[in-house]
C-alpha cells in the first residue's frame, strides 16, 4: 500500500546544534494507524511540530526528509503548507477546551471550517455540521451549534474537534495525546470515535501518547521514542506483549496492571536526559539510566536493527541476550493485613459538605453543590486506601476536609480516635502531629525561595530546632524519599517533577505522621517516575508502619498501593470493598464504566467494551444548561 | 443577551440611586461651605436689608443645610432644577444647551481614540519585534507625556494660527445660523432640518477639540490591545486554527481580535469616564459651549443653583458610559453572557 507519510533520517537540531529529533524513520500508509509512544520530552510532539512548520524558536530541520504525497513537508513554504493544513492534514490536539475558540460558537468555527475547506455552498453548512456532530455521536447537534466550548465538557469539545478534523477526508490525521486531558471514562469514546472515522476514510494516522498500552490497543504498529530517538519499533502488540529494548522492556515493567499479580514495579533511575544533557551523550542516549548498559554503549551511537520481520530495535545488545535478565519478575507484592486491632487512624462518619452556589455578577444565586454526601470511613493503622472518581466526583474535597482544610456541613471526623471537627486548638495540634497531605502540584506547593533543606524541615520551625539538628533531619529525609544529599541547597526550581514530589513527601514526613492523605500525587509524572513514587510510598509502609488516603483516577494505581478502594462519583460513595473484589467484580454500574474504560491489559480481549461507549455528553449537558 | 443586558442596565440604575445620593449631598455641602453670598449676587444693587431677608426667605436660604439640601432633592424629583442667579434663567435651559455639546465632543472623541487605538494597536503587534514598533511605542510615549489641555493649545498654534487650517473658537462659525433645536445634538439636528452647511461648519469646529481629547487615549488602547493580542496568539485555539489552514488575516481578525478586545473594551469604560474631566479644560480653550464652559462661568459667577446641577449632571453622565460600556462587554463576552 502507497505510504502517505515518510520519514527518512528526519533530524531537527536546536539553534547549539544539539539533535533533538535523530535520524527519525517510519512510514505510515493508507489505513494505517502508527503510535508514537515515549516520556515526556522524547520527542513526540516535535514530528507534528516540524509537519505544522511551528518548531520552537531556534529548531530546525538539519536533516532528512518527510515525505507526503510527493512533497517534502520539511522544505515546503508557507502558503503550500497552508493549503495542505486541514485540507489533507488534520490535528487533533492535546487541550480540547483550549482548543476551540472561547468566543465563537461551535456552529461558527464549524463553518469557518467548512469554508476553508471549500467544496461545499454555504446553504449545506448546518445539514452538513449537523451531521458530522451526530456522526461523532454529540446528542443534540442542532442545539450544540448555538453552545459555546465553555459550556461543554471535555470530551465533548474534543469530539467537536474530532469531527472537524475529518471533515474535509484528510489523508493524514495526527492526534497528540488526544486522550491525555480528559477523564478515564471519556477516553474509550473518543478513542472509539476515532478510530471508526480513520476506518471508514481510511485515514493514515499518527497517534502520540504516553500510554503504550493504549498505543497497542489503538495502532498498527507503534515507535517508541526516547530522547529524540527511535528505539523500538514494530507491529503494536508484539511491542506491548514482548518488547526487546531495555527502555521498552522497563517502562512496560513500570506501569501498573488492573488484573493478573502485582509485581513490585520496575524502576529507572532519574530521568529522561534534558536537550542540553544530549551533547554529554555522544553514544545510546539511554546508556546513563540503562539496567544493561555496558562500557562501549556510551560510545557509538547503536544502529536501528531489524531483530523481527519489521521489528526495530536500537541497541548494541539487539538481540537481547544482556535484556533478558531483565524479563525475571520484580517479586510478587503481598499487602500487609491491616492491623485491625488498634484504634483507627481515622474514621469518617456521614462526613458532607455543602457549597452554597455563589451569586453571580448580577446578583442572582446559583443552586449549590453537594461536593461530599455522607461518606463514611474507616483507615486503619498500615492500611492503602484509594479513593476514586472522575474530576468534580468530590475526592479532593474530602481531602481537604480530612486535612481540616475545609470545615464539614455535616458529620464527624475522628483522628485517632479524637473527634477533630470542630476545628478548635486542640483539634488541629492532633492533626498537625497524626496527618499529613500532600498536594498534587509540588510545583506550586514548594515554596521557590527555600532551599530543600529548609522545606523538608518546615515543620520543626516552631519548635526551635537549631540548624545542625534540621540539617541532620532533612539528611535522613532526603534518604529515606531516596533523593541525594547534594539536594540539600538546592532550591525547587531546580529539581525535576519526581524529585519536587518526593521533597513533598519528605516534607509531609517531617513530623512522623501515621496517615498521609495523598491528592493525584502522580498524574502529572512520567511512567517511570511514577513507579518510582509509587515504590517509595510501599517501602515507607513497610519501614513506618504509615496509612495512606491515595487520591487518584487511575485504577491500576490504586490497585498497586491499595487493599482498598472506594468509588466516588457525585460526591457519593457508589461502592467500597477490597480492591481485588472491586476491580475484580465490580458491583455498581459506574463502577463498571470505569474499569470498562481502561484498556485491558490482553491484548484478546476486546476493547473498547460495549458498554463503555454509551453515547454520553449528560455530563457536559449538565453544565450546558443554562 | 436581550434579558441578561436590561437585566444590567437596570441594576446599574438602581447602584446609581445611593451614588447620586452621595454625590449631590457632598456638592450641596462643600458649596455651602464656599464663602459666597448668593443673596446679595440675587439682588440689584443698593437693596435694603429687608429686600434682603425676602430674599433669603425667597430662596430657602434661612433654613438649615440639610432642610434646603432636602427642598432642593425634592425640587429635583419633580423636575424643577432651579435658576441660575447670574443668567436668569432656568438651570434646566442652560443645562440643555450645553449638555449635547459635550456629549457630541466626547462621543466622537471616544470614537476616534477607539479606532486610531485599535489601528495603531494593531499595527504595533503586526511590528512587534520591529524598529517600527520601537518607533511607535517612543512616540506615543512622548503624546501620553502632554496633556490634553497642553495639547488643545498646541493645537490651536500650529493648525489654527501658524497654519490656519482649523477654526478653533466656538461650536459654528459666527455668518452660520442656527438651525432650529430638535434634538439640541447640533451634527443631528442639521441632518435632520437639511442644513449641509451647519453639518460642515460643527464638524471642522469638533476637529481640534476632538484630536486634544482623543490623542491621549489612543496610546493607551494601542498598548492594552497589542499586550493582549500577544498573549491571545499565544492560545492553543489559535494554533488549532493554524494547523486547519486558516489564514493569518482571518486568524488575527475572527479569532484574536475579538478575544484580545476585552480588556480593551474595559480600559475605554474608564477613560470614557476620565474625559469628561477633560473636557473642561479643553471646551474653555476653545470656547465650546458646552458643560466644561457652563461650569467654570457658574462657579466663577458663584451661581450655586448652576454648578450643583452641572456637577450632578457630570456623576450621570459618567456612570451612563460606564453602564455602556458594560453592556457592550457584556455583549463581547459569551462567557458573562451564558454563565
Ligand atoms: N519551546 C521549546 N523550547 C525549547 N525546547 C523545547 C521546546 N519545546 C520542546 N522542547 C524540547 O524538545 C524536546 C522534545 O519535546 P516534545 O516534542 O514536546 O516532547 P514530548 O511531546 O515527547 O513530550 C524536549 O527535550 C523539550 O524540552
Ligand atoms: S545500547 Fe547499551 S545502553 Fe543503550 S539500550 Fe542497549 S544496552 Fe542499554
Ligand atoms: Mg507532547
Amino acid at each position: 500500500m502507497a505510504d502517505v507519510l515518510r520519514a527518512k533520517n528526519l533530524t531537527v537540531s536546536s539553534a547549539g546544534g544539539i539533535a533533538v529529533l535523530r535520524d527519525i524513520s517510519f512510514a505510515v500508509a493508507r489505513g494505517e494507524i502508527i503510535g508514537l509512544v515515549g516520556e515526556s520530552g522524547a520527542g513526540k510532539s516535535m514530528l507534528g511540530r516540524v509537519i505544522a512548520a511551528n518548531l520552537p524558536g531556534g529548531f530546525h530541520v538539519s536533516e532528512g526528509s518527510l515525505d507526503f504525497g510527493g512533497a517534502d513537508l520539511t522544505r515546503i513554504t508557507g502558503e503550500a503548507r497552508r493549503q495542505l493544513l486541514g485540507r489533507e492534514i488534520a490535528f487533533i490536539p492535546q487541550e480540547p477546551l483550549t482548543s476551540l475558540n472561547p468566543v465563537l460558537t461551535i456552529g461558527q468555527q464549524f463553518s469557518e471550517h467548512l469554508a476553508r475547506i471549500g467544496g461545499l455552498p454555504r446553504s449545506a453548512f448546518r445539514e452538513h455540521i449537523v451531521q458530522a456532530l451526530a456522526d461523532v455521536r454529540l446528542r443534540n447537534p442542532e442545539d450544540l451549534l448555538q453552545r459555546y466550548p465553555f459550556q461543554l465538557s471535555g470530551g465533548m469539545c474534543q469530539r467537536v474537534l474530532i469531527a472537524m478534523a475529518f471533515a474535509a477526508k484528510p489523508a493524514l490525521v495526527i492526534a497528540d495525546e488526544p486522550t491525555t486531558a480528559l477523564d478515564v471514562s471519556t477516553q474509550a469514546t473518543v478513542v472509539q470515535i476515532m478510530r471508526r472515522l480513520q476506518r471508514e476514510q481510511g485515514t493514515a494516522m499518527v497517534f502520540i501518547t504516553h500510554d503504550l498500552r493504549l498505543a497497542a490497543r489503538v495502532c498498527n504498529r507503534i515507535a517508541v521514542l526516547y530522547a529524540g530517538e527511535v528505539i523500538e519499533e514494530g507491529p503494536a502488540g508484539e511491542v506491548l506483549e514482548a518488547p526487546r529494548h531495555p527502555y521498552t522492556r522497563v517502562l512496560k515493567a513500570a506501569n501498573p496492571v488492573l488484573s493478573g499479580p502485582r509485581h513490585r514495579l520496575r524502576t529507572l533511575p532519574d530521568q529522561m536526559p534534558t536537550v542540553e544533557a544530549f551533547a554529554r551523550l555522544p553514544g545510546c542516549r539511554f546508556a546513563t539510566r540503562c539496567p544493561v548498559a555496558d562500557p562501549a554503549c556510551a560510545a557509538a551511537i547503536p544502529t536501528l536493527r531489524e531483530i523481527a520481520p519489521a521489528h526495530f530495535v536500537r541497541c548494541s545488545d539487539a538481540c537481547g541476550e544482556r535484556a533478558a535478565a531483565l524479563v525475571e519478575a520484580e517479586p510478587i507484592l503481598v499487602p500487609p493485613a491491616a492491623d485491625k486491632g488498634s484504634e483507627p487512624v481515622l474514621v469518617l462518619e456521614g462526613l458532607s459538605k455543602h457549597y452554597p452556589g455563589k451569586a453571580d455578577w448580577l446578583g442572582r444565586r446559583k443552586p449549590g453543590t453537594d461536593a461530599v454526601k455522607n461518606v463514611g470511613l474507616t483507615v486503619q493503622r498500615g492500611e492503602f486506601i484509594g479513593i476514586v472518581g472522575e474530576s468534580g466526583s468530590g475526592k479532593s474535597t474530602l481531602a481537604r476536609l480530612i486535612a481540616g482544610l475545609e470545615t464539614p456541613t455535616d458529620g464527624r471526623i475522628l483522628v485517632a480516635g479524637e473527634d477533630v471537627t470542630r476545628a478548635d486548638s486542640k483539634a488541629r495540634a492532633l492533626r498537625l502531629e497524626t496527618l499529613q497531605m500532600v498536594f498534587q502540584d509540588p510545583q506550586s506547593a514548594l515554596n521557590p525561595r527555600r532551599s530543600i533543606d529548609h522545606i523538608v524541615t518546615q515543620a520543626m520551625e516552631p519548635t526551635g530546632a537549631s540548624r545542625a539538628e534540621r540539617l541532620e533531619r532533612a539528611r535522613s529525609l532526603l534518604a529515606e524519599t531516596k533523593l541525594s544529599g547534594e539536594l540539600l541547597e538546592r532550591y525547587p526550581a531546580q529539581l525535576s517533577g519526581g524529585q519536587k514530589q518526593r521533597v513533598n513527601i519528605a516534607r509531609a514526613l517531617c513530623v512522623t505522621p501515621h496517615l498521609l492523605i495523598a491528592d493525584e500525587i502522580v498524574s502529572g509524572l512520567d511512567v517511570s517516575v511514577q513507579a518510582q513514587i509509587l515504590n517509595l510510598l510501599l517501602d515507607l509502609r513497610a519501614a513506618r508502619d504509615l496509612s495512606l488516603v491515595l487520591i487518584s483516577h487511575d485504577l491500576a494505581v490504586v490497585r498497586y498501593l491499595c487493599s482498598r478502594v472506594v468509588i466516588m462519583h457525585h460526591g457519593v460513595v457508589v461502592e467500597e470493598g477490597e480492591v481485588d473484589r472491586v476491580f475484580g467484580d465490580p458491583q455498581h454500574p459506574y463502577t463498571r464504566q470505569l474499569i470498562a474504560a481502561v484498556p485491558p491489559d490482553d491484548l484478546d480481549t476486546p476493547w473498547p467494551a460495549p458498554v463503555a461507549v454509551e453515547p454520553d455528553n449528560a455530563e457536559g449537558l449538565e453544565r450546558a444548561s443554562i | 443577551m436581550g434579558r441578561i443586558a436590561l437585566e444590567l442596565l437596570l441594576r446599574r440604575i438602581i447602584l446609581a440611586i445611593p451614588i447620586l445620593i452621595c454625590v449631590s449631598a457632598l456638592i450641596f455641602i462643600l458649596l455651602r461651605l464656599v464663602p459666597a453670598d448668593p443673596v446679595a449676587m440675587s439682588l440689584p444693587p443698593g437693596s435694603s436689608q429687608a429686600d434682603y431677608e425676602a430674599m433669603k426667605q425667597a430662596l430657602g436660604l434661612d433654613r438649615s443645610i440639610p432642610e434646603q439640601y432636602w427642598i432642593w432633592i425634592s425640587s429635583l424629583l419633580r423636575g424643577d432644577f432651579g435658576t441660575s442667579v447670574f443668567f436668569r434663567r432656568p438651570v434646566i435651559d442652560l443645562v440643555a444647551t450645553a449638555l449635547p455639546a459635550t456629549v457630541e465632543l466626547v462621543v466622537f472623541s471616544l470614537i476616534v481614540g477607539t479606532l486610531l487605538g485599535i489601528g495603531g494597536g494593531m499595527l504595533m503587534f503586526a511590528w512587534r519585534g520591529t524598529i517600527g514598533e520601537q518607533v511607535l511605542d517612543l512616540g506615543t510615549t512622548a503624546i501620553m507625556a502632554v496633556p490634553e489641555f497642553l495639547w488643545a493649545i498646541l493645537l490651536i498654534l500650529f493648525l489654527g494660527v501658524a497654519v490656519p487650517l482649523l477654526p478653533f473658537i466656538g461650536r459654528l462659525d459666527p455668518s452660520v445660523s442656527l438651525p432650529p433645536s430638535v434634538t439640541g445634538f447640533l451634527l443631528l439636528d442639521s441632518i435632520m432640518t437639511g442644513r449641509p452647511d451647519v453639518l460642515g461648519s460643527a464638524l471642522t469646529h469638533m476637529v481640534l477639540p476632538v484630536i486634544a481629547l482623543s490623542i491621549g487615549l489612543a496610546p493607551l488602547i494601542m498598548r492594552v490591545l497589542r499586550s493582549s493580542l500577544i498573549e491571545t496568539i499565544m492560545e492553543d485555539y489559535i494554533t488549532q486554527a493554524r494547523l486547519r489552514g486558516i489564514s493569518e488575516r482571518q486568524i488575527i481578525l475572527h479569532h484574536a481580535l475579538k478575544n484580545a478586545a476585552l480588556p480593551t473594551i474595559s480600559l475605554i469604560g474608564v477613560q470614557g469616564g476620565f474625559m469628561f474631566g477633560g473636557t473642561v479644560l479643553v471646551e474653555m480653550i476653545f470656547a465650546y459651549p458646552g458643560l466644561g464652559n457652563l461650569m467654570v462661568d457658574a462657579v466663577r459667577n458663584h451661581d450655586l443653583p448652576v454648578v450643583q446641577v452641572v456637577g450632578l449632571v457630570y456623576c450621570v453622565l459618567v456612570l451612563a458610559i460606564n453602564a455602556i460600556v458594560d453592556v457592550i462587554y457584556l455583549a463581547a463576552n459569551p462567557k458573562l453572557r451564558m454563565a
